[in-house]
Formats: C-alpha cells, sequence, structure tokens
C-alpha cells in the first residue's frame, strides 16, 4: 500500500531515519519566527511525501527573536537546528547547514517558501542528467514570477547585468535562493566559499565555473514574499564590492584550498556558531 | 489563490443561520489575504455566521492566512457562528498542527 503524504510526514517527523539521508534540505533563518514553522510544514510534507530518506537543517544565522525557541519546539525527529550565537550573514548561514549536511543531494530552500518546494523534482531532475550544480531561476524562459516589485525587478536586472558583463557567468539570476548541489560540489564549494554577506551565490557560482562544474539553471514559479529582508540599494552596493572581491580572492590564490577544513567547521572568522540538536 | 463562494441552504446544523462554503485554491498568502478578509467581512455584514472554508486544493498558507483565518473564526463565534476548515490539503493540515491551530478550529 502506498502510503498518503501525511502518513509519511508523520513517520518522518516521529522516527529517525535509520540510513544516511539521500536528500538534505538547508534553510538558513534569520528571524524568521513569523515565517518559517508554515515553510517547515510545507517542505516536511512535500519531501516526505517523495519516499526517500531525507533530512531538514535549520541553520540559524543569530536570530533575536524566537525562531530558534519555535524550531526546537517542533521536535521534529529528523530536523536538525544549528544555532548561531551572531548574526554572520546569510552567506554564513547557508554554509553551515551546507557544510553539516550529510545528504547525497544538498538543497538550499529559502524560508519564507518564496520558491515552493514543490519544484525540488524539476532541479532534481537536472541533477540526475549529471549536473553538478542546479540553480533555480526567475529568469529563464518558463519561469513564473508573482508579485515581484517593481524595484527588485530593476535590481535583479541589473545584477544580471553585471555578472553577465563582470564574470560571465552562464547564469542569468544568481540570487534565486533555491539551488541544489551534489555532495561532492558542496564539499568543493561551501567549504572555499569566503563571502558571508548576500552575494555568496555569486562567488558559490564563480567558483563553481572556476572548477569546471556542470552547472543547469531551472525556471522556477517564485512568489514575492512580503517581509523580504533585502534592501535593494544596501545589497546593490554589497554586491559590487563583492563581485570586486570574488575576484581579488581569486587572484591571491585563496580558492586553491579549502577556507573551512574540516576540523574546524565551527572556528572560522563571523562563524561562531554552537550547534544543537532539536529534542527528539 | 481564487475564491469561490456558494451559499448553502440553512438546515437544523446551522440554527438557521444562513451558512456558506468558501472554497480556496491556490497559495494563500499575505499577498491573498486582503481578498479573503474583504469576502469573509462581507458574509458576516449580511449575516451569514456559519462559514466553512474549502482548504482542498491549497498548497501553502503562511503565517499572514492563517492569522485571517483565525480573524474570521473569532469574529463569526462572536456572533454564535463558526468558521469551520474543511478537506485541508496534507501540507496545510500539516502546518495547522505544527502551529497548533488544528486544536483551535473545526476541521470537517
Amino acid at each position: 500500500m502506498i502510503d498518503s503524504s501525511l502518513d509519511a510526514y508523520r513517520r518522518w517527523a516521529d522516527v529517525p531515519i535509520a540510513e544516511p539521508p539521500h536528500v538534505s534540505v538547508v534553510i538558513p533563518a534569520y528571524n524568521e519566527e513569523w515565517r518559517i514553522v508554515p515553510t517547515i510544514g510545507a517542505i516536511a510534507t512535500h519531501m516526505s511525501s517523495l519516499g526517500t530518506p531525507w533530512e531538514l537543517i535549520v541553520a540559524d544565522d543569530g536570530s533575536t527573536d524566537d525562531t530558534v525557541v519555535l524550531v526546537r519546539e517542533l521536535g521534529l525527529a529528523n530536523l536538525r537546528l544549528l544555532v548561531a550565537e551572531q548574526n554572520g550573514g546569510k552567506g554564513s548561514a547557508v554554509r553551515r547547514g551546507v557544510l553539516e549536511s550529510r545528504g547525497r543531494v544538498v538543497l538550499f530552500a529559502d524560508a519564507d517558501q518564496s520558491t515552493p518546494i514543490e519544484q525540488f523534482e524539476a532541479l532534481a531532475a537536472r541533477l540526475d542528467e549529471g549536473f553538478d550544480v542546479v540553480v533555480g531561476s526567475r529568469a529563464v524562459d518558463g519561469a513564473d514570477v508573482a508579485n515581484k516589485s517593481l524595484s527588485r525587478k530593476i535590481f535583479s536586472s541589473g545584477l544580471s547585468l553585471l555578472v553577465k558583463g563582470v564574470f560571465r557567468l552562464p547564469v542569468s539570476d544568481t540570487q534565486c535562493g533555491f539551488k541544489m548541489f551534489t555532495a561532492e560540489a558542496a564539499e568543493l564549494l561551501f567549504r572555499r566559499q569566503l563571502v558571508d554577506e548576500f552575494s555568496f551565490d555569486l562567488e558559490v557560482l564563480y567558483l563553481a565555473r572556476k572548477f569546471g562544474l556542470r552547472t543547469a539553471e531551472v525556471p522556477v514559479a517564485w512568489i514575492d514574499a512580503p517581509g523580504s529582508k533585502v534592501d535593494a540599494g544596501k545589497v546593490a552596493l554589497e554586491f559590487v564590492r563583492d563581485l570586486a572581491l570574488v575576484r581579488w580572492n581569486d587572484l591571491r590564490g585563496r580558492y586553491a584550498s579549502e577556507n573551512h577544513p574540516k576540523s574546524g567547521r565551527t572556528s572560522h572568522n563571523n562563524d561562531r556558531a554552537s550547534l544543537s540538536q532539536t529534542a527528539s | 489563490m481564487d475564491i469561490s463562494i456558494r451559499q448553502t441552504q440553512a438546515d437544523s446544523s446551522s440554527g438557521g443561520d444562513a451558512a456558506m462554503v468558501m472554497s480556496l485554491t491556490g497559495r494563500f498568502d499575505a499577498h491573498e489575504a486582503p481578498q479573503f478578509r474583504a469576502a469573509v467581512a462581507e458574509a458576516i455584514e449580511e449575516g451569514t455566521i456559519r462559514i466553512a472554508v474549502e482548504l482542498t486544493d491549497v498548497e501553502f498558507v503562511d503565517s499572514t492566512a492563517l492569522a485571517e483565518l483565525v480573524r474570521g473564526m473569532k469574529n463569526c463565534r462572536e456572533r454564535g457562528g463558526d468558521l469551520s476548515l474543511v478537506s485541508p490539503s496534507d501540507p496545510v493540515r500539516v502546518i495547522l498542527e505544527l502551529t497548533k491551530l488544528d486544536a483551535a478550529f473545526s476541521i470537517d
């Protein structure tokens, strides 16, 4: 008999998986008390319905609201909560979550469910075809973008032009918070990642090209979730700065070896994190 | 999100009050909440205090949508009626459980 997704979810919620997960889903979270629980519910229901062992990792980024308390109190058996003592930037939270992940496939997804989890399979299919990195994209044919504000449209177009002009990356949308990696690609990229802020995606994709990883872009549905913490003006300035920084880091050979080796995963800059697991 | 509304016959279980079924589809989030709030307010103003919200085809509800459902429920109950939830989809049911709102609503 085939389980309903509700049955599959309940088993995932109650019983720790016995084998290593096939998939790890990482959600970075900074002051997400208003949005995180529905997102976890949607992701947990859908991923459990796929019938493959999977784990959920919530990588807190030094939240000062009740994000950590809310997530911990869910008591989900296969959810790991990584608590950071200080806010280090989205890039640091994603890196911490990805480097803690155990799945052969690693997805990071934003906490606002702006890219609905139902698109997991579309990205996974490209990974199955042999790609190492698959990027959810709002800027390629077939994407379905809803409620995006004019300022964000202008901002995204500007970033896209910059990225194509300066880095010549084969990706139109570097910033969509829905990206998938093979475990090997995730290790290679996130152990070298140096940018802790918003433009870490750009650095990761730059490194993917540098190391010859196969990268695919998949159109996704995307809904601009209210409550975005993106300050377009501030982020645009950071982005330009980080474009130069990534180039400079590369010229100095800073990506030649791992910057976050396994032995020191919680000791690097801006990453004063403690790890805790939800009670289960 | 789409909202379709159908008026149902008042029966003995509704105590003679007018009853209504609101069927929602798609994603019910902060963008759609004002539309839902207006529909509920209009129904109550017209004397309908028993509202069943059908959630079979709703894929996701965010916190703002949950707050609107609670608001509607309170407004109906204050007038002697209720706002109940009907056949929530699996993800919506899980979200209701995780937020513990499953205990607050009548769910059919």
